[in-house]
Protein backbone atom coordinates (compact mmCIF):
# COMPACT_ATOMS: atom_id res chain seq x y z
CA UNK A 1 0.00 0.00 0.00
CA UNK A 2 1.15 3.54 -1.10
CA UNK A 3 1.54 6.18 1.93
CA UNK A 4 0.84 9.84 1.83
CA UNK A 5 1.88 12.39 3.34
CA UNK A 6 -0.19 15.98 3.29
CA UNK A 7 1.82 19.18 3.92
CA UNK A 8 0.20 22.38 4.91
CA UNK A 9 0.50 25.61 6.36
CA UNK A 10 -1.96 24.75 9.21
CA UNK A 11 -1.62 22.09 11.30
CA UNK A 12 -5.34 21.96 11.88
CA UNK A 13 -6.28 22.36 8.44
CA UNK A 14 -3.79 19.04 7.88
CA UNK A 15 -5.16 17.13 10.45
CA UNK A 16 -8.66 17.58 10.35
CA UNK A 17 -8.43 16.68 6.23
CA UNK A 18 -6.71 14.12 7.24
CA UNK A 19 -9.18 12.86 9.84
CA UNK A 20 -11.86 14.06 7.13
CA UNK A 21 -10.13 11.44 4.58
CA UNK A 22 -10.09 8.71 6.94
CA UNK A 23 -13.84 8.48 7.50
CA UNK A 24 -13.76 6.99 3.90
CA UNK A 25 -11.58 4.38 5.27
CA UNK A 26 -13.13 1.17 6.93
CA UNK A 27 -10.16 -1.66 7.42
CA UNK A 28 -6.81 -0.68 7.31
CA UNK A 29 -5.80 2.24 5.60
CA UNK A 30 -2.50 4.03 4.23
CA UNK A 31 0.07 5.22 6.31
CA UNK A 32 -0.65 9.23 6.12
CA UNK A 33 2.23 11.57 8.01
CA UNK A 34 1.90 15.48 8.39
CA UNK A 35 3.66 18.00 7.98
CA UNK A 36 2.47 21.02 8.92
CA UNK A 37 3.04 25.21 10.14
CA UNK A 38 6.51 26.20 10.97
CA UNK A 39 8.21 27.85 13.70
CA UNK A 40 4.77 27.54 15.99
CA UNK A 41 2.81 28.94 13.35
CA UNK A 42 1.39 28.82 9.49
CA UNK A 43 4.19 28.26 7.22
CA UNK A 44 5.87 24.66 5.92
CA UNK A 45 9.30 23.26 6.87
CA UNK A 46 11.19 21.31 4.40
CA UNK A 47 12.93 19.35 7.28
CA UNK A 48 9.40 18.34 8.21
CA UNK A 49 8.27 17.65 5.11
CA UNK A 50 11.57 15.24 4.64
CA UNK A 51 10.64 13.36 7.61
CA UNK A 52 7.50 13.32 7.02
CA UNK A 53 8.34 11.22 3.77
CA UNK A 54 10.37 9.22 5.84
CA UNK A 55 7.58 8.13 8.09
CA UNK A 56 5.67 7.39 5.22
CA UNK A 57 7.89 5.36 3.26
CA UNK A 58 6.45 2.03 1.55
CA UNK A 59 8.28 0.18 -1.51
CA UNK A 60 4.48 1.21 -3.21
CA UNK A 61 5.83 4.73 -3.01
CA UNK A 62 4.69 7.79 -1.46
CA UNK A 63 2.42 10.40 -2.56
CA UNK A 64 2.15 14.23 -1.64
CA UNK A 65 -0.44 16.54 -1.15
CA UNK A 66 0.31 20.09 -0.64
CA UNK A 67 -1.76 23.15 0.30
CA UNK A 68 -0.83 26.77 -1.70
CA UNK A 69 2.02 27.54 -2.97
CA UNK A 70 5.39 27.43 -0.82
CA UNK A 71 4.51 24.24 0.82
CA UNK A 72 5.06 23.14 -2.93
CA UNK A 73 8.65 24.72 -2.82
CA UNK A 74 9.19 23.08 0.33
CA UNK A 75 8.17 19.82 -0.91
CA UNK A 76 10.60 20.04 -3.41
CA UNK A 77 13.25 21.36 -1.49
CA UNK A 78 12.48 18.16 0.87
CA UNK A 79 13.18 15.33 -1.77
CA UNK A 80 17.09 17.23 -2.18
CA UNK A 81 17.71 17.08 1.99
CA UNK A 82 19.63 13.82 2.01
CA UNK A 83 19.78 10.97 -0.74
CA UNK A 84 17.01 10.65 -2.88
CA UNK A 85 14.34 8.06 -1.31
CA UNK A 86 14.82 4.47 -2.60
CA UNK A 87 11.15 4.36 -3.43
CA UNK A 88 8.94 6.67 -5.89
CA UNK A 89 7.87 9.82 -4.09
CA UNK A 90 5.48 11.82 -6.28
CA UNK A 91 4.13 15.32 -5.74
CA UNK A 92 0.59 15.93 -7.31
CA UNK A 93 -1.08 18.51 -8.01
CA UNK A 94 -4.11 17.42 -6.13
CA UNK A 95 -6.41 20.08 -4.52
CA UNK A 96 -5.69 19.10 -0.97
CA UNK A 97 -8.98 18.09 0.64
CA UNK A 98 -10.68 16.41 -2.08
CA UNK A 99 -7.24 14.76 -3.62
CA UNK A 100 -6.70 13.62 0.02
CA UNK A 101 -10.26 11.76 0.57
CA UNK A 102 -9.76 10.16 -3.27
CA UNK A 103 -5.86 9.30 -2.64
CA UNK A 104 -6.81 7.58 1.07
CA UNK A 105 -9.74 5.65 -0.60
CA UNK A 106 -7.79 4.05 -3.56
CA UNK A 107 -4.84 3.59 -0.98
CA UNK A 108 -6.46 1.85 0.68
CA UNK A 109 -7.71 -0.20 -1.71
CA UNK A 110 -4.57 -1.53 -2.89
CA UNK A 111 -4.00 0.99 -5.98
CA UNK A 112 -0.42 1.22 -6.68
CA UNK A 113 0.94 5.06 -6.71
CA UNK A 114 -0.06 6.00 -10.69
CA UNK A 115 -3.72 4.92 -10.45
CA UNK A 116 -4.16 6.99 -6.71
CA UNK A 117 -1.99 10.11 -8.21
CA UNK A 118 -4.56 10.38 -11.36
CA UNK A 119 -7.70 10.23 -8.81
CA UNK A 120 -6.27 12.23 -6.58
CA UNK A 121 -5.81 14.91 -9.27
CA UNK A 122 -9.23 14.25 -10.97
CA UNK A 123 -11.02 14.73 -7.58
CA UNK A 124 -12.02 18.40 -8.30
CA UNK A 125 -14.14 17.08 -11.09
CA UNK A 126 -17.21 16.30 -9.60
CA UNK A 127 -17.08 19.40 -8.00
CA UNK A 128 -16.47 21.12 -11.35
CA UNK A 129 -19.13 19.66 -13.76
CA UNK A 130 -21.73 19.46 -10.17
CA UNK A 131 -21.77 23.23 -10.71
CA UNK A 132 -20.89 23.48 -14.70
CA UNK A 133 -24.65 21.85 -14.96
CA UNK A 134 -26.03 25.57 -14.86
CA UNK A 135 -23.94 26.29 -18.03
CA UNK A 136 -24.84 24.56 -21.34
CA UNK A 137 -21.70 21.99 -22.15
CA UNK A 138 -19.76 22.47 -25.31
CA UNK A 139 -21.48 20.18 -27.88
CA UNK A 140 -18.87 16.99 -28.06
CA UNK A 141 -15.87 17.19 -30.36
CA UNK A 142 -16.91 14.79 -33.24
CA UNK A 143 -13.74 12.12 -33.24
CA UNK A 144 -13.68 9.58 -35.62
CA UNK A 145 -13.81 6.99 -33.41
CA UNK A 146 -12.65 3.70 -34.73
CA UNK A 147 -14.63 1.53 -32.87
CA UNK A 148 -18.01 2.36 -31.19
CA UNK A 149 -20.86 0.67 -29.23
CA UNK A 150 -23.98 1.83 -27.75
CA UNK A 151 -24.86 -0.30 -24.50
CA UNK A 152 -27.94 -0.07 -22.62
CA UNK A 153 -26.73 -0.40 -18.32
CA UNK A 154 -28.37 -3.46 -16.76
CA UNK A 155 -27.02 -3.40 -13.00
CA UNK A 156 -29.32 -1.76 -10.81
CA UNK A 157 -26.58 0.95 -9.38
CA UNK A 158 -25.31 1.89 -13.20
CA UNK A 159 -22.05 3.62 -13.56
CA UNK A 160 -21.30 4.00 -9.81
CA UNK A 161 -17.97 3.40 -8.20
CA UNK A 162 -17.26 -0.04 -8.92
CA UNK A 163 -18.38 -0.33 -12.09
CA UNK A 164 -16.24 2.94 -13.00
CA UNK A 165 -12.90 1.06 -11.52
CA UNK A 166 -13.80 -1.74 -13.27
CA UNK A 167 -13.86 -0.21 -16.83
CA UNK A 168 -11.10 2.41 -16.05
CA UNK A 169 -8.58 -0.86 -14.90
CA UNK A 170 -9.97 -2.78 -18.03
CA UNK A 171 -8.99 -0.23 -20.33
CA UNK A 172 -6.35 1.47 -18.98
CA UNK A 173 -3.97 -0.76 -20.02
CA UNK A 174 -4.86 -0.85 -23.37
CA UNK A 175 -3.06 0.91 -26.06
CA UNK A 176 -6.58 3.09 -26.76
CA UNK A 177 -8.05 6.01 -26.23
CA UNK A 178 -11.47 5.07 -25.12
CA UNK A 179 -14.87 6.99 -23.97
CA UNK A 180 -17.84 7.06 -22.45
CA UNK A 181 -20.22 9.64 -23.60
CA UNK A 182 -24.20 10.28 -21.81
CA UNK A 183 -26.27 12.64 -21.30
CA UNK A 184 -24.20 15.07 -23.61
CA UNK A 185 -21.08 14.17 -21.47
CA UNK A 186 -18.13 12.65 -22.46
CA UNK A 187 -15.66 10.67 -20.01
CA UNK A 188 -12.46 9.36 -20.05
CA UNK A 189 -13.11 5.77 -19.24
CA UNK A 190 -9.85 5.37 -18.32
CA UNK A 191 -10.33 7.15 -15.31
CA UNK A 192 -12.82 6.16 -12.79
CA UNK A 193 -13.94 9.82 -11.44
CA UNK A 194 -14.79 10.86 -14.63
CA UNK A 195 -17.12 7.60 -15.40
CA UNK A 196 -18.93 8.16 -11.98
CA UNK A 197 -19.21 12.28 -12.87
CA UNK A 198 -21.79 10.83 -16.17
CA UNK A 199 -24.43 10.25 -13.32
CA UNK A 200 -25.38 7.10 -15.31
CA UNK A 201 -28.33 4.84 -13.50
CA UNK A 202 -29.93 1.95 -14.40
CA UNK A 203 -31.44 1.77 -18.08
CA UNK A 204 -29.35 4.51 -19.40
CA UNK A 205 -27.89 4.15 -23.04
CA UNK A 206 -24.36 5.20 -23.20
CA UNK A 207 -21.75 5.28 -26.09
CA UNK A 208 -18.63 3.55 -25.65
CA UNK A 209 -15.97 4.61 -28.61
CA UNK A 210 -12.30 4.37 -28.98
CA UNK A 211 -9.35 5.25 -31.21
CA UNK A 212 -5.82 3.08 -31.05
CA UNK A 213 -4.59 0.06 -31.76
CA UNK A 214 -6.49 -1.53 -29.08
CA UNK A 215 -9.70 -0.01 -29.98
CA UNK A 216 -11.51 -3.29 -30.86
CA UNK A 217 -10.45 -4.75 -27.77
CA UNK A 218 -11.55 -2.25 -25.37
CA UNK A 219 -14.93 -1.36 -26.47
CA UNK A 220 -15.03 -5.32 -26.34
CA UNK A 221 -14.09 -5.74 -22.70
CA UNK A 222 -16.43 -2.68 -21.49
CA UNK A 223 -19.13 -4.65 -23.88
CA UNK A 224 -18.66 -7.67 -21.94
CA UNK A 225 -19.05 -6.00 -18.41
CA UNK A 226 -21.77 -3.46 -19.12
CA UNK A 227 -23.65 -6.67 -20.42
CA UNK A 228 -22.66 -8.94 -17.60
CA UNK A 229 -24.11 -6.10 -15.25
CA UNK A 230 -20.66 -6.27 -13.64
CA UNK A 231 -21.46 -8.77 -12.20
CA UNK A 232 -23.66 -7.64 -9.70
CA UNK A 233 -27.07 -9.28 -11.66
CA UNK A 234 -26.77 -12.84 -9.63
CA UNK A 235 -26.37 -10.54 -6.38
CA UNK A 236 -29.72 -8.74 -6.94
CA UNK B 1 32.59 53.03 5.71
CA UNK B 2 36.80 52.22 5.45
CA UNK B 3 39.08 52.24 2.62
CA UNK B 4 37.83 50.21 0.08
CA UNK B 5 40.77 48.08 -0.70
CA UNK B 6 40.56 46.32 2.83
CA UNK B 7 39.14 42.84 1.63
CA UNK B 8 40.67 41.20 -1.09
CA UNK B 9 39.36 37.64 0.51
CA UNK B 10 36.28 36.72 2.06
CA UNK B 11 37.27 34.49 4.76
CA UNK B 12 34.46 32.59 6.93
CA UNK B 13 34.39 35.64 9.73
CA UNK B 14 33.71 37.80 7.52
CA UNK B 15 30.82 36.00 5.37
CA UNK B 16 29.46 35.48 9.61
CA UNK B 17 29.90 39.53 9.95
CA UNK B 18 27.70 39.59 6.50
CA UNK B 19 25.30 37.65 7.79
CA UNK B 20 25.11 39.91 10.85
CA UNK B 21 24.78 42.71 8.95
CA UNK B 22 21.71 41.06 7.21
CA UNK B 23 20.15 40.32 10.62
CA UNK B 24 20.32 44.14 11.58
CA UNK B 25 18.66 45.14 8.47
CA UNK B 26 16.18 42.94 8.12
CA UNK B 27 15.49 44.43 12.31
CA UNK B 28 16.04 47.95 10.87
CA UNK B 29 13.47 47.47 7.77
CA UNK B 30 11.47 44.52 8.95
CA UNK B 31 8.22 46.98 9.22
CA UNK B 32 9.02 48.08 5.93
CA UNK B 33 9.21 44.81 4.20
CA UNK B 34 6.12 43.59 6.27
CA UNK B 35 4.04 46.59 4.87
CA UNK B 36 5.45 45.58 1.37
CA UNK B 37 4.21 42.33 2.16
CA UNK B 38 0.71 43.20 3.60
CA UNK B 39 0.14 45.46 -0.06
CA UNK B 40 0.70 42.56 -2.18
CA UNK B 41 0.64 39.22 0.15
CA UNK B 42 0.46 37.66 3.73
CA UNK B 43 1.82 40.56 5.80
CA UNK B 44 4.66 38.42 7.10
CA UNK B 45 7.96 38.92 5.15
CA UNK B 46 9.63 41.16 7.84
CA UNK B 47 8.62 39.18 10.78
CA UNK B 48 9.51 35.78 8.80
CA UNK B 49 13.10 37.19 8.24
CA UNK B 50 13.44 38.30 11.51
CA UNK B 51 12.44 35.26 13.20
CA UNK B 52 14.60 33.41 10.43
CA UNK B 53 18.20 35.24 10.70
CA UNK B 54 17.97 35.53 14.81
CA UNK B 55 17.94 31.52 14.65
CA UNK B 56 21.06 31.99 11.95
CA UNK B 57 22.49 34.12 14.37
CA UNK B 58 22.14 31.96 17.40
CA UNK B 59 22.74 28.57 14.95
CA UNK B 60 26.34 29.63 13.69
CA UNK B 61 27.80 30.67 17.06
CA UNK B 62 30.57 29.51 17.01
CA UNK B 63 31.13 29.75 13.47
CA UNK B 64 31.72 26.57 11.91
CA UNK B 65 35.22 26.38 10.55
CA UNK B 66 34.96 26.81 6.42
CA UNK B 67 32.62 28.61 4.27
CA UNK B 68 30.45 25.51 3.54
CA UNK B 69 29.35 24.55 6.48
CA UNK B 70 28.61 27.62 7.97
CA UNK B 71 26.41 28.86 4.70
CA UNK B 72 24.68 24.83 4.92
CA UNK B 73 23.85 26.01 8.49
CA UNK B 74 22.55 29.11 7.31
CA UNK B 75 20.29 27.48 4.40
CA UNK B 76 19.01 24.29 7.07
CA UNK B 77 18.19 27.38 10.08
CA UNK B 78 16.38 29.38 7.77
CA UNK B 79 14.51 26.23 6.07
CA UNK B 80 13.23 25.55 9.38
CA UNK B 81 12.38 28.64 10.97
CA UNK B 82 11.11 31.29 8.30
CA UNK B 83 7.59 29.39 7.40
CA UNK B 84 6.63 31.26 4.15
CA UNK B 85 8.20 30.69 1.00
CA UNK B 86 10.92 33.10 1.56
CA UNK B 87 12.54 29.87 3.46
CA UNK B 88 12.68 27.50 0.76
CA UNK B 89 13.65 30.34 -1.16
CA UNK B 90 16.79 32.28 0.84
CA UNK B 91 17.29 28.48 2.27
CA UNK B 92 17.92 26.73 -1.39
CA UNK B 93 20.39 30.00 -2.17
CA UNK B 94 22.20 29.24 0.97
CA UNK B 95 22.49 25.71 0.48
CA UNK B 96 23.34 25.85 -3.24
CA UNK B 97 25.91 28.37 -2.17
CA UNK B 98 27.63 25.96 0.69
CA UNK B 99 27.56 23.02 -2.25
CA UNK B 100 29.72 25.72 -4.65
CA UNK B 101 32.36 26.68 -2.18
CA UNK B 102 32.88 23.47 -0.49
CA UNK B 103 35.42 23.54 2.21
CA UNK B 104 36.96 26.22 1.21
CA UNK B 105 37.86 28.47 4.52
CA UNK B 106 38.28 31.94 2.28
CA UNK B 107 36.63 33.02 -0.90
CA UNK B 108 38.54 35.81 -3.43
CA UNK B 109 36.27 37.53 -5.66
CA UNK B 110 35.48 34.89 -8.15
CA UNK B 111 34.57 32.12 -5.66
CA UNK B 112 32.16 34.42 -3.69
CA UNK B 113 30.59 35.47 -7.42
CA UNK B 114 30.33 31.26 -8.30
CA UNK B 115 29.00 31.08 -4.68
CA UNK B 116 26.06 33.56 -5.03
CA UNK B 117 25.21 32.60 -8.60
CA UNK B 118 24.57 28.88 -7.63
CA UNK B 119 22.66 30.58 -4.91
CA UNK B 120 20.60 32.18 -7.38
CA UNK B 121 20.04 29.25 -9.91
CA UNK B 122 18.72 27.31 -7.06
CA UNK B 123 16.12 29.70 -6.43
CA UNK B 124 15.49 29.62 -10.33
CA UNK B 125 14.84 26.11 -10.10
CA UNK B 126 13.16 26.18 -7.13
CA UNK B 127 10.58 29.27 -7.76
CA UNK B 128 10.58 28.82 -11.88
CA UNK B 129 10.61 32.90 -11.53
CA UNK B 130 11.92 34.70 -15.11
CA UNK B 131 12.89 38.52 -15.23
CA UNK B 132 9.99 40.16 -14.72
CA UNK B 133 7.82 38.27 -13.02
CA UNK B 134 8.56 40.25 -9.69
CA UNK B 135 10.38 37.98 -7.05
CA UNK B 136 13.38 38.44 -5.44
CA UNK B 137 14.95 36.84 -9.23
CA UNK B 138 14.35 40.79 -10.24
CA UNK B 139 16.71 42.33 -7.74
CA UNK B 140 19.08 39.17 -7.43
CA UNK B 141 19.72 38.36 -11.34
CA UNK B 142 20.84 42.10 -12.32
CA UNK B 143 23.08 42.06 -9.12
CA UNK B 144 25.14 39.03 -9.94
CA UNK B 145 25.44 40.17 -13.43
CA UNK B 146 26.58 43.44 -11.94
CA UNK B 147 29.00 41.75 -9.76
CA UNK B 148 30.33 39.35 -12.70
CA UNK B 149 31.26 42.43 -14.88
CA UNK B 150 32.44 44.47 -12.04
CA UNK B 151 35.13 41.60 -11.38
CA UNK B 152 36.05 41.22 -14.97
CA UNK B 153 36.90 44.71 -15.11
CA UNK B 154 39.63 44.07 -12.26
CA UNK B 155 38.07 46.03 -9.18
CA UNK B 156 38.46 44.52 -5.34
CA UNK B 157 35.57 42.08 -4.41
CA UNK B 158 34.22 45.61 -2.15
CA UNK B 159 33.62 47.37 -4.68
CA UNK B 160 32.20 44.47 -7.14
CA UNK B 161 29.63 44.02 -4.08
CA UNK B 162 29.07 47.80 -4.06
CA UNK B 163 28.16 47.74 -7.60
CA UNK B 164 25.75 44.68 -7.51
CA UNK B 165 23.80 45.95 -4.31
CA UNK B 166 23.30 49.46 -6.66
CA UNK B 167 21.92 46.69 -9.22
CA UNK B 168 19.89 45.08 -6.74
CA UNK B 169 18.29 48.07 -5.35
CA UNK B 170 17.38 49.11 -9.17
CA UNK B 171 16.17 45.77 -9.74
CA UNK B 172 14.21 46.16 -6.62
CA UNK B 173 12.40 49.60 -7.65
CA UNK B 174 11.76 48.25 -11.06
CA UNK B 175 9.64 45.50 -9.58
CA UNK B 176 7.05 48.12 -8.31
CA UNK B 177 5.45 48.67 -11.73
CA UNK B 178 5.22 44.73 -12.19
CA UNK B 179 2.09 42.56 -12.64
CA UNK B 180 3.28 39.68 -9.80
CA UNK B 181 3.18 36.46 -11.57
CA UNK B 182 4.97 34.12 -8.99
CA UNK B 183 4.05 33.67 -5.61
CA UNK B 184 0.94 34.64 -3.49
CA UNK B 185 0.81 38.33 -5.07
CA UNK B 186 0.12 36.69 -8.30
CA UNK B 187 -3.71 35.75 -6.91
CA UNK B 188 -4.19 39.55 -6.76
CA UNK B 189 -3.49 39.93 -10.25
CA UNK B 190 -3.51 43.60 -11.41
CA UNK B 191 -3.94 44.53 -7.99
CA UNK B 192 0.03 43.52 -7.74
CA UNK B 193 1.10 46.73 -9.61
CA UNK B 194 2.11 49.75 -7.86
CA UNK B 195 4.00 48.07 -4.92
CA UNK B 196 7.58 46.92 -4.52
CA UNK B 197 8.30 42.94 -4.29
CA UNK B 198 8.92 42.29 -0.75
CA UNK B 199 11.12 39.79 -1.46
CA UNK B 200 13.16 41.87 -4.28
CA UNK B 201 13.28 44.41 -1.54
CA UNK B 202 15.10 42.02 1.29
CA UNK B 203 17.26 40.79 -1.67
CA UNK B 204 18.50 43.64 -1.83
CA UNK B 205 19.17 44.63 1.50
CA UNK B 206 21.19 41.39 1.55
CA UNK B 207 23.46 42.42 -1.00
CA UNK B 208 23.39 45.55 0.28
CA UNK B 209 24.71 44.00 3.56
CA UNK B 210 27.65 42.73 1.53
CA UNK B 211 28.60 45.60 0.45
CA UNK B 212 28.58 46.84 3.44
CA UNK B 213 30.63 43.86 5.55
CA UNK B 214 33.35 43.93 2.43
CA UNK B 215 33.82 47.70 2.69
CA UNK B 216 34.48 47.75 6.45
Amino acid sequence: MIGIVVVSHSLALAEAAVALADEMVHGEGPVVAVAAGAAGGFGTDATEVRRAMEKAASPDGVLVLMDLGSAVLSAELALELGPPSEHAVRLTAAPMVEGLVAAVVRAAGGADLETVAREAEAALLPKVVSLAEHTPLPALVAVEADVSARLMLVNPQGLHARPAAQIATAVGGLSAEVAVESGGRRADASSSLELMTLGAGQGTEITVSAVGADAEQAVAAVREMVEAGFGELEAS
Amino acid sequence: MGSLSVVEAVTVDRLVAWLSAFRDAVHEHGAYLTELDSAIGDADHGANLIRGMDAVMAAVEPPPGNAGDLLKKVGMTLVTSVGGASGPLYGTFFLRAATAVGDATVLDGPALLTALRAGLEGIVARGKAEAGDKTMYDALAPAMGAFEEALASGVEPAVAARTAADAAAAGRDATEPMLALKGRASYLGERSVGHVDPGAASSALLLAALADTLES
